[in-house]
């Protein structure tokens, strides 16, 4: 199933939630809508489940319109970040639910029904906790269940909001890994939303980043973090140092002193230059454009994360770097610094 | 004797107006005044023995003297003559009709507003819109207005001067001094119980369960019966219970639209005033042993329901302390 979302508006009030979106999902991708929190992922999520309207634009499934259609009728699967579990009714009856309410022309008969959640209930693991109730579960359990409840439907898109956002660190890992097994299991085209940028990298085929109601970039993981298309992306995916810097007629400034880098095109004017902690190349004292003093080194595994305050600026620019530990650095050194890789945006 | 009846049910009124999540807060302060008390190295009572107990002692009086002794002297009036006197007064055919008329008119008003206390905490709870606020008002205002004047009331919109009245005496049609208008008194009087029991509820309960029923292909009504109405079926049952104890126990309002027909049009509160006026104590404390009745074996189930509500707030993940 493709999913297209074309010049989707949708304002709460006098806020745009969504800003004329544009997006095309192919079948059998599993995407990641990525962005802080107010970026507008989760209302278009909610827009292309059913659950909210856009005030214009289109939304439609192999190329059919969505709007036309219901919630009820569009068969999404769609997993709550607060999962939504039917608290009144056990584990077992929760997954069946979506098969008992279809209408009686074609709802299946009761031993279909119990061998079918069975069969749910066994795909994420949990085939022993049926009769429970879901204020027995714990939260990883919760969000299983209410995966397997999604998928009980057939859907033929499977939307999850946030659906690692309430659980601890290391159940987070574990699910993401599971979703990821899961979902090459089963194919269905999915998007999750999220606003944790790992798990968006390390889970998604594609990532949309998006800001302020807008799409920002939208590629693989690898697309969006090495060749991030706006300030907004490199800053939110990865960390990054932001140095603002001048451009003219080619050359970059910083405080006035030239950079020994390329504009590599940038318009000329106030721009800001982005480079990762670990593509800033230090080194001896002279030995790059940049220059100026550790103040604090932080080792741990394969790298030291060292504070440096830049020269010049009235030494209040503060950086922090990642370097390999061929050379160990002392606080109070003087070193130099040369950007390796680098994107200038306007500012 | 009407008066201890309206008692009961006025106090189990308040006690609905009161949101549930008001009363939880109050063991919070005592649990700072105990910490106090522990860093003081007392025991965990604050005051001292002699003051506790004449706290208590107190209470106990007030409340025997202003709750429980009128209760007594209720069943004991009742019981004056002996329970044949007793069990005669109340198979008068007088009795019988209040009874009967009782009954029937808190049938009707409570299946209304249960109807409409639904629909009216759903629409708050779980939509917005303009005028929500003046809505909740609104529906507060029956427990605001004397029920004089909400008897009144219909007796301006139906009586023979009032708006509605030649129109449907034209017809042929009672309103007052009937069933109808008996009925419509008190399902004025009664509406905000529902309601009431059910908003707050139902607001921390939010929409995901049913936006996930719906996303489930379920269809609304669906939705209502197999997802809404069980998370709140405690909840609706206590407000069910309050709305029937006034229901039964309404006198104000009842009293301006009935007109007294003996037999016809007075329900067991209107008839304990007026046997009481006539001097038949056993008859009126009869019935009005009834409705005491009624007043304790609200109370009871009461209790049981609102510990199956906070049983039910368990399995949530919020608080209700808000």
């Amino acid at each position: 199933m493709t999913i297209e979302v074309k010049n989707i508006v949708k304002k709460f009030g006098a806020f745009a939630a969504l800003d004329n979106v544009d997006l095309k999902v192919d079948k059998g991708e599993l995407l990641a809508l990525l962005g802080p929190s107010g970026s507008g992922k989760t209302t278009l999520l909610r827009i292309i489940a059913g659950l909210d309207w856009p005030d214009a634009g289109e939304v439609s499934f192999d190329g059919e319109n969505a709007l036309a259609r219901g919630a009820s009728e569009r068969h999404v699967g769609f997993v709550f970040q607060h999962y939504a579990l039917f608290r009144h009714m056990t584990v077992f009856e929760n997954v069946a639910f979506g098969l008992r309410v279809q209408p009686r022309a074609i709802r299946k008969d009761e031993a279909t029904i119990r061998a079918r959640v069975k069969e749910l209930l066994d795909l994420v693991q949990l085939d022993w906790l049926a009769s429970r109730y879901p204020s027995q579960l714990s939260g990883g359990q919760r969000q299983r269940i209410a995966l397997a409840r999604a998928l009980a439907i057939e859907p033929r898109i499977l939307l999850l909001d946030e659906p690692f956002g309430a659980l601890d660190a290391k159940v987070r890992k574990e699910l993401r890994q599971w979703l990821r097994a899961l979902h090459s299991e089963i194919h269905v085209t999915s998007i999750f939303v999220t606003h944790d940028q790992e798990e968006a990298l390390e889970v998604a085929n594609r990532v949309v980043v998006m800001d302020k109601g807008r799409i920002e970039q939208i590629g693989t993981p690898g697309e969006v973090y090495d060749s991030p298309a706006t300030a907004f992306v490199h800053g939110f995916i990865g960390e990054s140092i932001v140095l603002p810097v001048d451009v003219s007629g080619g050359s970059v400034r910083l405080d006035g002193r030239p950079l020994n880098i390329a504009a590599n095109g940038a318009a000329s004017g106030a721009s800001k230059l982005f480079v990762r902690r670990h593509d800033m190349a230090i080194g001896p004292a002279g030995s790059g454009s940049l220059e100026g003093a550790v103040r604090h080194v932080r080792s741990f595994g394969p790298i030291q994360r060292a504070e440096v305050t830049l020269s010049g600026g009235e030494g209040k620019t503060i950086i922090e770097i990642d370097a390999p530990r061929d050379r160990e650095l002392q606080a109070g050194e003087i070193v130099g610094l040369q950007p390796r890789r680098y994107r200038i945006f306007a500012a | 004797m009407s008066m201890q009846s309206n008692v009961a049910s006025a106090a189990t009124g308040l006690r609905a107006y009161a949101p549930t999540a008001d009363l939880t807060i109050s063991p919070l302060p005592s649990r700072g005044a105990r910490a106090r008390s522990l860093a003081g190295t007392e025991n965990l009572h604050t005051e001292p023995g002699p003051v506790r107990f004449i706290i208590i002692a107190l209470a106990i009086t007030f409340l025997s003297v202003f709750v429980v002794l009128p209760l007594v002297v209720v069943f004991a009036q009742a019981f004056s003559k002996g329970v044949g006197a007793y069990f005669s007064a109340l198979a008068e055919p007088e009795a019988l009709s209040a009874i009967r008329l009782t009954l029937l008119v808190a049938a009707i008003s409570v299946s209304l507003n249960l109807v409409f206390g639904v629909i009216a905490a759903w629409a708050i709870a779980k939509f917005d819109f303009t005028g929500k606020t003046f809505l909740i008002t609104l529906i507060d205002l029956p427990f605001s207005v004397s029920p004089v004047i909400s008897g009144l009331v219909f007796v301006l919109l139906f009586g023979a001067q009032g708006y509605w009245g030649p129109w449907l005496q034209a017809h042929d049609v009672h309103v007052l001094f009937a069933v109808p208008g008996i009925a419509l008194a008190t399902i004025f009087v009664t509406f905000p119980f529902v309601a009431r029991a059910l908003i707050p509820l139902m607001q921390e309960q939010g929409t995901q369960e049913e936006e996930a029923a719906i996303s489930l292909g379920a269809s609304g009504l669906q939705t209502f019966f197999r997802v809404t109405l069980p998370n709140i079926k405690w909840g609706l049952l206590y407000g069910v219970l309050l709305c029937n104890a006034r229901a039964m126990g309404e006198f104000g309002a009842v009293s301006v639209v009935s007109g007294h027909i003996r037999g016809e049009t007075n329900t067991m509160p209107l008839l304990v005033e007026i046997l009481y006026n006539e001097y038949q104590f056993v008859s009126s404390f009869a019935i009005a042993s009834l409705l005491a009745m009624l007043a304790l074996i609200t109370l009871i189930v009461k209790t049981v329901l609102e510990r199956r509500l906070d049983e039910g707030q368990i399995p949530s993940d919020h608080s209700r302390d808000n």
